[in-house]
């Protein structure tokens, strides 16, 4: 009787916990992405696949490639990482906020040492960010923030 | 006073003795035909007494059993009532184990009834920008858009103005 008491206990806070776990255990993908038009367009790496139709709509280009990710782990939603490519890098910053409508980041576009764009936004795992950047050759650099 | 019948019941079964044995056998008319009678009577009784004694019990075993339940039955009676009594107020621990098991199904059921229902306030778990700048004296022109696309799910931030850069900046 005991032993089944503490079994259905145990049941109980694990489900009761387990979503506040599963909530915390969200994995963050932020891309660094070049589009542009390419006579043979090579396919799009697998973080992109979804959003390729949508990148297409938006923004018109036939090619899509990663240039620079990291995928993070938000444990506590107060942490802070690093996205880059040679020549950019994406500082993004959870911070305090966080709650289940979203993750609330500040980030910063850099080139190379300089700062080229600063924004806030609170991201939720319903609707990923695009951020439309420079104009890089034939090409434009994109930004991606994907909740996993 | 004896009726004839009882006397004469009385002397086929030799129990009249003395002077009333004497009387009744003076009394008798036929008296050989009487004596014939008792004879034929007493043969017939120990005819009987040999061929037909008392039934002897074939389960003797069976039927002890019977009678042993049917008394424990109706002595149980009494304590089936009693017992019943008691099962009307469930025991602490009974009670404790139902409403934890009540919990854990509630918790269950609530926890996925959660998870699988869509907010009811769909906007509120949609991303968001909430501000955006770029440094005006390295990108005076920029311009910033903030589109919230609700057929694509997509939440995108438009940055017009920005300095072109070369091609070699693309590489990884």
């Amino acid at each position: 009787m005991k032993r089944r008491s503490v079994l259905l206990l145990g049941l109980w806070l694990g489900l009761t916990f387990g979503g506040v776990e599963a909530r915390g255990a969200e994995t963050v993908w932020s891309g660094l992405v070049i589009a542009n038009n390419a006579a043979k367009p090579e396919p799009a790496s697998p973080e992109l696949t979804y959003l390729e139709e949508t990148l297409r709509d938006w923004f018109g280009y036939n090619q899509y490639k990663v240039i620079g990710q990291s995928r993070k782990i938000l444990v506590t939603g107060s942490e802070d990482w690093l996205a880059q490519s040679k020549y950019f890098s994406l500082h993004i910053d959870s911070k305090s906020g966080n709650d289940k409508t979203g993750y609330r980041v500040n980030l910063k576009l850099f080139q190379e040492s300089s700062l080229l764009l600063e924004w806030e936004a609170k991201l939720s795992k319903e609707r990923p960010i695009i951020v439309k950047g420079p104009q890089v050759g034939d090409g434009q650099l994109l930004l991606l923030l994907v909740v996993q | 006073m004896k009726t004839f019948e009882q006397k004469w019941t009385a002397w086929i079964d030799g129990e009249l003795t003395g002077h009333d044995l004497a009387e009744f056998e003076a009394s008798l008319p036929d008296p050989a035909a009487a004596e014939a009678e008792k004879h034929d009577a007493q043969k017939l009784g120990t005819f009987l007494k040999e061929h037909l004694p008392c039934r002897a019990m074939g389960n003797e075993e069976f039927f002890n059993h019977q009678l042993r339940e049917r008394i424990a039955s109706e002595s149980a009676v009494p304590e089936k009532s009693s017992a019943g009594g008691d099962r009307v107020w469930w025991p602490i621990g009974r009670l404790v184990w139902v409403g934890a098991t009540a919990l854990a199904m509630f918790s269950a059921i609530t926890f996925f009834v959660m998870r699988e229902n869509p907010a009811t306030d769909q906007s509120q778990y949609l991303s968001q920008i909430l501000n955006a700048r770029v440094d005006p004296v390295v990108s005076p022109n920029a311009t910033i858009t903030m589109f919230e696309s609700k057929e694509d799910k997509v939440t995108i931030l438009w940055v017009e103005g920005l300095q072109s850069l070369p091609s070699e900046f693309a590489s990884k």
